[in-house]
């Protein structure tokens, strides 16, 4: 008994001799394979759980025959796609069904993530020394001196040397299960039939990816035979391709855990986005337009340090103070390579209602916390503006050229003081918040206490370097 | 001879369930595999050329036969040599359950369902993440992907999130495995997404070919930087050709939508699954690095998406076992048939799918034309426009395909002029040009206001740009 469809209704429409043969030339092994998968899936009662992966090769077609579960996957990635159908549906039984060329060559990748990822799925890998489907092109399995289309004179050394996939796949930790098997003689062939059954069954038990391996032969493009070709495959492949099992750890690996079903409940849901219940409090009593400085409906704010300064949890923490006050902001970071080290600088609009355009290329308000940030931006700052500059960093900065308010904060020396430095940017939002009177200090404590919800034991220092940071400025 | 005529019930019985072969002749193709297993030579290499395959099937002798069944075993066809209590058609006997297609129930599409959430605080978040918590909501689960900046904190925060609720994420070895993983899902019936950036999504294009011709849906947000080749990782524009025209090989389209805001990056992501199961097909969700990168307010919806399984998944059981997903079509008129249904489709998307941002059009006698993170900049221009007594509006498609012409042709009757603001050589307004060509409408003057290599066109620039065309005279352009 076997998993077969009754009649192959997609051959050809299943007419005539189609609906019961396979579209395999005489002697072609696939067919073998395909029998003793379609037999294994019967035999360990997984024929509705299973999903076959067809590839691109000869067993292009295999879901003309096996009654399951069948998707087509594109050149090389079968295995990938095998893994996204057993993470949606880890019930299902795949297999993953690839040919040399399409396993070993143009999918190497695909394969080798997935029986690293030792995920359950079985791979059968049909292995004949030839792209069949295509014409007889030389494969990565093609043995040296091997004639094929595109190695007229036969396989040399600038075409590679044969792949041994199944000892490639053995070496990886991820498999539980490989073995080279072939079919050209009874004894063989019940070996075959016993690997791959063994290979779908660890997939049933959850242990692990299993890889078959199967010498298999292709008597047209060999130009044999079926029996010469049989022959072939035990004198020249063998030599090359050694049979065996050449890796079992199936007895002794766990089990992967049981899968769960995705969680939709719409309160783990809104717990995991980080929705928030609790309501905010505001103490603007309205936008700060005329607090200082000409603004129109919009604040632009740029800040600006070395990566690791703080600058874009600083100007974080001043979009999430303005959007709690019902306001709109937005914060765009300067990313990449930059802001793993080197000058890192965020900008902040902030607008009553909406804001437009994100950049700040002319900011009312710069925090710098280097010399070369004040020396990039400072010239930018709009009339009237404020530059709030790191005066433990910039002792003593050149005279600005425009009208513009300077505002010295000692951010590193008084976090320095608090025993910890990274909370200078704390510090400086304290003096931004001060000398610009942008939002009341209650304003950027709750925002500060919002970002740092997962991290508590950092309050109150923070706080303390807010306080301090605006007491420095005040004033002024 | 009692003792003789005896032997093979008793063998029968011996050997349990196993019985002698018949050979089907028009299902053997003479390879002779059997003959070489058999071990009492009771088969033969074949002498007459079977009319209906042209082969030479093997011939069978039982003398000698002991149901050791080794033959079955050898043979590659799946009928060729059967068991003696299959008739001579091959026809299985009533013998032993089999799971027949035949009896496959049908399976009954499982509708999605739509829950409530908890009302709450605005989120302050950047659009990559908006655009994941989108996907959350949207009820996927499943995300593959591969870094590249800037869309790869999306996939960080998947990472993060997706364990909580029993989701998976697969780091990809590359974007070729993780669409296709994707396409692995998707022909699953789950709802799948991944992020990337402009190099990876050329290299998702071959997938992406895939699930069109294999009708598999899934959400693929490509967040665009500066091309082409590496370029740089400054927002850009310039993979909307590719995303309108060029998905891949093949006569292929997805919706494409163009967020301008981080609450956009969540809402048409959202969108794009529920897009994207309708139409079974893949949706892009076309950001640019800007808008991705750039921090907002993002109120969370009111209802979340709890998907359930579309009559058509492979979804390894048996209601859904007759199931399969494939882009094959070999034959040519199967395949222009299939096409055919493909651009129906497509028209039906044409006809219910174009959005379009209207911004103070209603009088504009100067449209603009935008979308994503210029659309931002083009809207403040807008208003500093309006501020100066220029008669300006701007028009936003929300879906780049299906362009939105319906509601542009309207507006478009008015204005006398069109400025297209973009950040690529012109691709927006390629597919505007189509779209008003293929409508028939009269082609207006369109000007351009184009930056590239990871430049956005600038609030200022727009202004002047625009003034310029509105009112040439006064910049003293009289020569």
């Amino acid at each position: 008994m076997s998993a077969f469809y009754e009649r192959f209704d997609r051959h050809d429409g299943g007419e005539g001799v189609k609906g019961r043969s396979t579209h395999y030339c005489p002697g072609c092994g696939h067919g073998l394979a395909h029998k003793y998968l379609a037999e294994a899936v019967e035999s360990l009662g997984v024929q509705n759980r299973t999903v076959a992966i067809s590839p691109v090769g000869c067993a292009v077609f295999l879901y003309y025959y096996i009654d399951a579960g069948n998707v087509q996957a594109a050149h090389g990635r079968a295995s990938a796609v095998a893994l996204g159908q057993k993470l949606a549906r880890p019930d299902s039984i795949v297999v993953s069904y690839q040919g040399d060329g399409d396993l070993a060559s143009i999918g190497l990748a695909e394969i080798l993530q997935a029986a690293q990822l030792g995920i359950p799925i079985t791979v059968i890998f049909v292995n004949n020394a030839i792209y069949g489907m295509t014409g007889g092109q030389m494969a990565p399995t093609t043995l040296m001196g091997q004639r094929t289309a595109t190695s007229p004179e036969g396989r040399g050394r600038l075409m590679g040397e044969p792949l041994r996939m199944a000892e490639l796949i053995a070496q990886l930790d991820g498999p539980v299960y490989v073995e080279r098997v072939a079919l050209y003689d009874n004894k063989q062939r019940v070996k075959a039939r016993r690997a791959i059954t063994k290979g779908i069954r660890l997939q049933v038990e959850n242990r692990g990816f299993a890889f078959v391996e199967v010498l298999s032969e292709c008597p047209l493009h060999l130009g044999l035979t079926p029996a010469d070709a049989e022959r072939w495959i035990k004198e020249k492949m063998l030599p090359v391709f050694p049979l065996g099992v050449k890796k079992d750890v199936s007895a002794s690996r766990d089990v992967w855990p049981a899968w769960k079903a995705p969680n939709m409940d719409p309160a783990a849901v809104h717990a995991v986005v980080g929705g928030a219940t609790d309501r905010v409090p505001r103490f603007c009593t309205r936008f700060p337009r005329e607090l200082w400085g000409p603004v129109d409906d919009d604040i632009a704010l740029k800040l600006a340090g070395a990566g690791g300064d703080g600058a874009q949890t600083a100007a974080m923490i001043v979009a999430r103070a303005a959007i709690n006050e019902g306001f709109d902001a937005t914060h765009i970071p300067s990313y990449g390579p930059e802001s793993r080290g080197g000058t890192s600088y965020a900008d902040v609009r902030i607008a009553e209602d909406e804001v437009l355009s994100p950049a700040a290329p002319r900011p009312n308000i710069l925090l710098a916390f280097n010399a070369p940030s004040l020396a990039k931006f400072e010239p930018l700052v709009a009339d009237g503006g404020i530059a709030i500059y790191d005066s433990t960093v910039v002792p003593d900065p050149p005279r600005p050229a425009d009208a513009i308010h300077r505002v010295p904060v000692a951010a590193t020396a008084i976090a320095q003081e608090l025993g910890r430095v990274t909370v200078k940017n704390t510090v400086a939002l304290g003096a931004l918040a001060a000398a610009t009177r942008l939002f009341p200090a209650e304003t950027f404590l709750t925002a500060i206490r919002q970002a740092l919800g997962d991290k508590p034991a950092l309050l109150e220092l923070n706080e303390r370097a807010f306080r301090l940071g605006a007491a420095s400025v005040c004033g002024r | 001879m009692v003792a003789n005529a005896l032997q093979p019930i008793v063998r029968m019985a011996a050997t349990a369930d196993r019985t002698k072969p018949i050979v089907v002749p028009d299902y053997c193709k003479g390879c002779g595999r059997c003959i070489d297993a058999c071990e009492h030579h009771c088969i033969e290499p074949g002498r007459d050329i079977d009319p209906a395959t042209g082969l030479v099937p093997v011939r069978i002798h039982l003398e000698h036969c002991t149901a050791c069944g080794l033959c079955f075993d050898a043979c590659p066809e799946p009928y060729g040599l059967r068991p003696a209590f299959f008739d001579a058609e091959g026809s299985e006997r009533p013998r032993v359950a089999r799971h027949d297609l035949a009896g496959t129930p049908t399976p009954e599409p499982i509708p999605d369902a739509v829950a409530a959430l908890p009302p709450g605080q605005p989120l302050v978040i950047k659009g990559v993440y908006a655009s994941a918590v989108g996907a959350i909501l949207a009820g996927c689960r499943h995300f593959f992907g591969y870094p590249i900046t800037p869309s790869t904190e999306g996939a960080e925060l998947m990472a993060r999130l997706l364990p909580h609720l029993d989701g998976q994420f697969v780091q990809a070895v590359s974007e070729v495995a993780a669409i296709n993983m994707m396409y692995g899902a998707g022909a699953a019936g789950v709802r799948a997404t991944t992020f990337t950036s402009s190099p990876g999504f050329s290299l998702m294009l071959e997938g992406l070919s895939y699930m069109v011709g294999a009708t598999v849906p899934g959400v693929v947000v490509n967040v665009m930087r500066g091309g082409p080749g590496l370029g740089n990782i400054a927002p850009g524009q310039s993979d909307i050709k590719l995303a309108c025209r060029g998905l891949g090989h093949g006569d292929t389209h997805a919706i494409v939508l163009a967020p301008s805001t981080p609450q956009e990056m969540l809402d048409l992501t959202m969108l794009a699954f529920d897009l994207s199961f309708k139409y079974r097909n893949p949706v892009i969700v076309l950001a640019d690095g800007y808008v991705a990168q750039m921090t907002g307010r993002v109120t969370l919806p009111r209802t979340m998406v709890r998907p359930g399984v579309p009559a058509w998944a492979v979804a390894g059981d048996e209601a859904h076992r007759r199931n399969l997903i494939t882009s094959i079509y070999l034959s040519e008129t199967e395949l222009e048939a299939r096409n055919e249904r493909l651009f129906a489709k497509y028209a039906r998307i044409t006809d219910a799918e174009p959005r379009a941002d209207l911004f103070q059009c209603d009088d504009a006698e100067l449209l603009i034309v935008a979308c994503n993170t210029p659309a931002r900049m083009a809207k403040g221009a807008v208003r500093t426009l309006r501020a100066q007594g220029v008669k300006a509006g701007l028009f936003r498609p929300l879906t780049l395909w299906p362009f939105p012409i319906c509601a542009l042709a309207p507006v478009l009757s008015r204005a006398r002029r069109v400025v297209v603001v973009e950040a690529s050589d012109g691709q927006l307004e390629d597919e505007m040009r189509l779209a008003i060509s293929r409508a028939d409408l009269a082609t207006p003057s369109i000007t351009s206001v184009n930056r590239y290599g990871g430049v956005l066109p600038s609030h200022d620039e727009i202004v002047s740009r625009v003034i310029g065309v509105a009112r040439p005279h006064a910049l003293g352009a009289t020569a």
